[in-house]
């Protein structure tokens, strides 16, 4: 059943495919820097005596962890439109299209900002109390204390759990697909739509992920024994 | 918001939402059932015996579980067309036509190809990859002195298995498996794209309906909160339950 | 009289480290034979090999006059030719570890009847009736719902002897079986162990405490570099030692 030419049209859409590889590779980066940003500051609030902020932070990541992806993402996506269309008409302006690709990081990021948060929070926990002494007792500012000595040893401690979000995020790049955003699973959706053999072109985006996830396992180990701290697997 | 929505769709919700416990709990249920005996083969020291569970692991746990879906979707046809020709069936043949003698087959083939199925196998498979992993894991976390006091004992290999070290580790294996049947829970979500009426389809449709989006996913959203605590809650008690013997009090 | 056990020219290594070179021994019946050495001599080896919980790479084991059958395989490395045979003998020698070795799992009931139940098949309602006994000898009988998590290491240890002599062996091994607990609690499980020697039970018992040794045993094997230095009655031989390296391990 399975021999070369039924392979051989697959070259024709390689370059259209790669095309759609390097969206997926976008987003995932895209997402991860903003949900790093969203994890550190929902673990900083988590952490803070401000109550409100507690609140805030501990509903941010229940929520998000309790919901699925595709939900929160089509929430967003739909939600997000009929907001832009709402205002849009309140301000007299033509129909703006929401861009799927920010739409898309922006959801990601959102989502993987509350296992971050978590993430994060245990790592500013790990850090050993006595280090931010030390640094006070020298005369450190609150600052110098939190960017020289805290996070720092916080990023060492954080990094196996980074790494386990990472390779799950992206895999959720995927759903990206659905929101009408041109991913590698998307372009493949089309190939196969239009030549019939979709089985071969999604083959061709598992492997692909396979590339992704393996390549991403070999740096975070490489990066994690440099950093040598004992494995924490979340 | 406009609660009427939500209050009219009850049943189509009700409905979804037995859609997805239904399909969730048959996959988790096979998966486990796949799973122990992938990881104690897992662990054999033998590499051609491993080499192809870590095969399986590794493309399941590496690949999106959307991508499974539709290689499953896509694929299962052709796999199922290949086994009919096999068998004798002609491709030329409307297979209607040539199942038509054969009620069970024609069940069974109509069965097969259905997109609940497709979802079924493909969220099976998944969960049991990653449920493989855990319980290797605690298997690999027996503690040594209590194997060699099965072993002293005059236990065989399979005996200690099923006495000592399975029962052991499944205890250690339950948190992380907690996370994978609420991963798995979450997961199930994408049904809704190869049209099944789940939790998330049900939602979906109704957004396309009364192009209300709030309403529909936020409905969708509180049901699976609801799923989630449930289950946090539930394997909290288990934990408490099962770990009776290693806690200090 | 035959012997409950005899070991003829037991050899082990780790790699090239040659751990047992050339051991013999025999127990008869009601001996309590006192292992003594530093660490490293080789006598926990020696113990471990006797249930082939450690492959010897030669030497013969009878145990109750059942020698223990081995083969060479292709790599040259000595192998049981029957585990079934091995299993069978495993039961007859119940080992008694440093760390308990307990099943977390399990309470101390459940710890005493598993291997009686499972193994001998021993019908569980005896099993019990066995073991509430066993336990109650060595003073635990309030504990048997417990788990071993829940206890001091000498319940821990006076369970695992339970555990031990619910088996009814022939031979029992003690390694090392109080040098992990606290001192104050080394007391409770000696007297456990010097019960069992008063109701006449062949063990083996590698050891580093002296008193027992010389008050308790019918003999003392001296263990260095994986050879037999001192072996004898232990009125003889701690006070008259003939091995200049023992003499100087009982003044150290």
């Amino acid at each position: 059943m399975v021999n070369l030419e039924y392979f051989s049209f697959i070259i024709d859409y390689l370059p259209i495919f790669f095309e759609g590889a390097i969206v997926t590779i976008n987003v995932a980066v895209c997402s991860l820097v903003f949900a790093v940003s969203l994890g550190i500051l929902g673990a900083l609030a988590k952490l803070s005596k401000s109550r409100i902020l507690n609140y805030i932070a501990q509903i941010y990541t229940t929520v998000i962890r309790g919901i699925p992806d595709l939900v929160l993402m089509l929430l967003i996506y739909f939600g997000g439109q009929k907001l832009v269309n709402l205002m849009t008409t309140a301000m007299d302006i033509g129909y703006v299209d929401i861009n799927p690709f920010i739409a898309g990081f922006l959801t990601i990021g959102f989502i993987f900002g509350a296992y971050m948060a978590e993430t994060f929070r245990g790592a500013f926990l790990a850090v050993d109390k006595g280090q931010l002494e030390a640094g006070f007792a020298y005369g450190m500012s609150k600052a110098q204390v939190f960017f020289k000595i805290m996070f720092p040893q916080m990023a060492r401690h954080a990094l196996p759990g980074l790494g386990n979000n990472w390779l799950v995020l992206v895999k959720s790049t995927a759903l990206v697909s659905i929101i009408g955003l041109d991913d590698m699973v998307r372009k493949a959706n089309i190939a196969g739509g239009s030549t019939q053999k979709p089985f071969a072109f999604y083959f061709l985006v598992a492997i692909v992920f396979l590339v992704l996830t393996s390549i991403s396992i070999f740096i975070l180990g490489k990066l994690e024994r440099k950093y040598s701290i004992g494995v924490r697997k979340v | 918001m406009d609660w009427s929505i939500i209050i009219d769709n009850l049943a189509s919700y009700r409905s979804g939402f037995f859609i997805t416990l239904q399909l969730v709990s048959i996959s988790l249920f096979i998966g486990l059932l796949m799973a122990i005996p992938l990881a104690v083969i897992r662990t054999s020291k033998n590499h051609f015996v491993t080499a192809p569970v870590r095969a399986f692991v590794y493309f399941f746990r590496g690949t999106p579980l959307l991508v499974q879906l539709y290689l499953i979707y896509h694929g299962l046809p052709i796999a199922l067309k290949f086994i009919l020709n096999f068998y004798g069936f002609d491709e030329s043949q409307n297979l209607n036509e040539a199942l038509k003698d054969t009620i069970a087959l024609k069940y069974m083939w109509e069965f097969f190809k259905e997109a609940y199925f497709c979802a079924l196998v493909a969220f099976t498979l998944n969960t049991c990859a990653y449920t493989t992993e855990i319980i290797r894991g605690a298997i690999e976390g027996t503690p040594f002195g209590e194997i060699e006091a099965a072993v002293s004992c005059g236990m065989s290999k399979l005996k200690m298995m099923r006495r000592i070290i399975l029962p052991s580790a499944f205890r250690r294996a339950l948190p992380s498996y907690g996370n994978e049947v609420i991963f798995m829970l979450h997961g199930s979500a994408i049904a809704s794209i190869i049209t099944i009426e789940d939790l998330t389809g049900v939602a979906r449709i109704i957004n396309s309906k009364y192009a209300s989006p709030y309403e529909a996913f936020i409905a969708a959203g509180i049901l699976y909160l609801c799923l989630t605590f449930i289950l946090v809650g539930g394997f909290k008690l288990l934990e408490k339950k099962w770990f009776a013997h290693l806690r200090r009090d | 009289m035959k012997s409950a056990l005899s070991v003829e020219g037991l050899y082990k290594s780790f790699g090239n480290l040659e751990v047992l070179s050339g051991v013999s021994l025999t127990a008869n019946r009601g001996d309590v034979i006192a292992i003594l050495g530093s660490s490293g001599s080789g006598k926990s080896t020696f113990l471990r090999c006797l249930n082939l919980l450690e492959t010897p790479n030669k030497g013969k084991i009878v145990v109750c006059g059942e020698e223990i059958l081995m083969k060479t395989n292709k790599r040259g490395e000595n192998l049981p030719q029957d585990i079934k045979q091995v299993e069978r003998i495993r039961t007859k020698l119940s080992m008694v570890f440093q760390q308990f070795n307990l099943w977390s799992h399990m309470n101390i009931l459940e710890n005493v009847i598993e291997a009686p139940v499972s193994v001998l098949k021993v019908p569980k309602k005896e099993a019990i009736e066995k073991a509430k006994m066993y336990l109650n000898k060595v003073g635990i009988y309030d504990k048997l719902n417990s788990y071993p998590a829940h206890l001091s290491g000498g319940q821990q240890q006076r369970a695992a002897i339970a555990r031990a002599l619910a088996m009814e062996p022939e031979v029992m091994l003690f390694d090392e079986a109080t040098s992990a607990l606290d001192p104050e609690l080394v007391g409770e499980v000696l007297q456990v162990m010097k019960d069992l020697v008063d109701e006449g039970r062949t063990m083996l018992v590698v050891t580093h405490e002296m008193g027992f040794a010389r008050d308790v045993s019918s003999e003392v094997i001296f263990l260095h570099q994986g050879k037999i230095e001192e072996q004898g009655d232990p009125k003889v031989v701690f006070d008259n030692p003939s091995s200049e390296r023992f003499k100087q391990f009982l003044s150290s």
